[in-house]
């Protein structure tokens, strides 16, 4: 089975918090994910700090396979505004990549896609991109042998 | 030929609170920058707590992580960009030059 895939743009949020959840809202909805898991991606933050802030304005939320995950999922917001997650070099953040695996292993060649296309780029082109639709072609051309 | 501690591949450790998402990142990230650089390396993606036990010649993570692990590995390096490998490549690079991990 395919990744879920769920691509915003335009996301208004006041914090970091919100900019989690707004990520995570689409796994959600879908079923790919618990209620617990938005809670779970939270409080990873701030027990372990904005580690999730992986690049300069990147922030990649997600919590264990045990916080409740059914199936492999990634739901992408592009904010309007960037947002503060309190990371020394890497802030402020507007592009937010929340993801869920069921295990340890089904998500490996998807965020391996997604490091390609991040250190090529990536992120600038889903900050230009004018819709959610074609946002979602940015995504799905990066993540296409996945 | 450039190797580590026992004539072994370098043992890497990438780090994050999880260890499956941004490490797992950094994982990659590492194994193109030490390819690039020639040196032979086993990287393994890890949580935090995990990462001290493993004794590792290298562990790479978040400064806001590193800092706890001063002393656990010859080589620890903050890393801010966890997708930029030629950055990783020239923060590299001298640390394994000291070590004789790079010739």
């Amino acid at each position: 089975m395919s990744p879920y895939l769920h691509v915003r743009v335009g996301v208004d949020v006041p914090g970091w918090q919100e900019a989690i959840r707004a990520a995570c809202t689409p796994l959600l909805t879908a079923g790919v994910v618990e209620p617990r898991y938005v809670d779970a991606c939270i409080d990873m933050v701030r027990r372990h700090g904005p580690y999730a802030v992986l690049a300069p304005g990147i922030a990649l939320p997600h919590a264990r396979p045990e916080d409740g995950v059914h199936r492999v999922g990634v739901s992408v917001a592009v904010l309007s505004f960037p947002v503060e997650f309190g990371h020394p070099e890497n802030d402020p953040v507007d592009v937010v990549i929340a993801f869920g695996s069921p295990d340890a292993e089904q998500h490996i060649d998807l965020l391996a896609a997604l490091a390609g296309g991040l250190s090529t780029g990536l992120a600038d082109r889903l900050r230009a991109a004018s819709d959610a639709t074609e946002a979602t072609k940015l995504i799905e051309e990066v993540i296409e042998d996945v | 030929m450039s190797r580590g501690r026992a004539g072994e591949p370098l043992h890497v450790v990438t780090v994050c609170g999880v260890g499956m998402g941004s490490s797992l990142i950094l994982r990659m990230t590492a194994e193109k920058a030490l390819a690039e650089l020639g040196v032979p390396a086993r990287v393994e993606a890890t949580d935090v707590s995990s990462a001290k036990s493993l004794r590792p010649d290298v562990i790479l993570g978040q400064g806001m992580h590193t800092s706890e692990f001063a002393g656990a590995a010859p080589i620890v390096l903050a890393v801010s960009n966890f997708v930029d490998a030629e950055a990783l490549k020239r923060d590299l690079e001298g640390p394994l030059r000291d070590k004789g991990w790079l010739e």
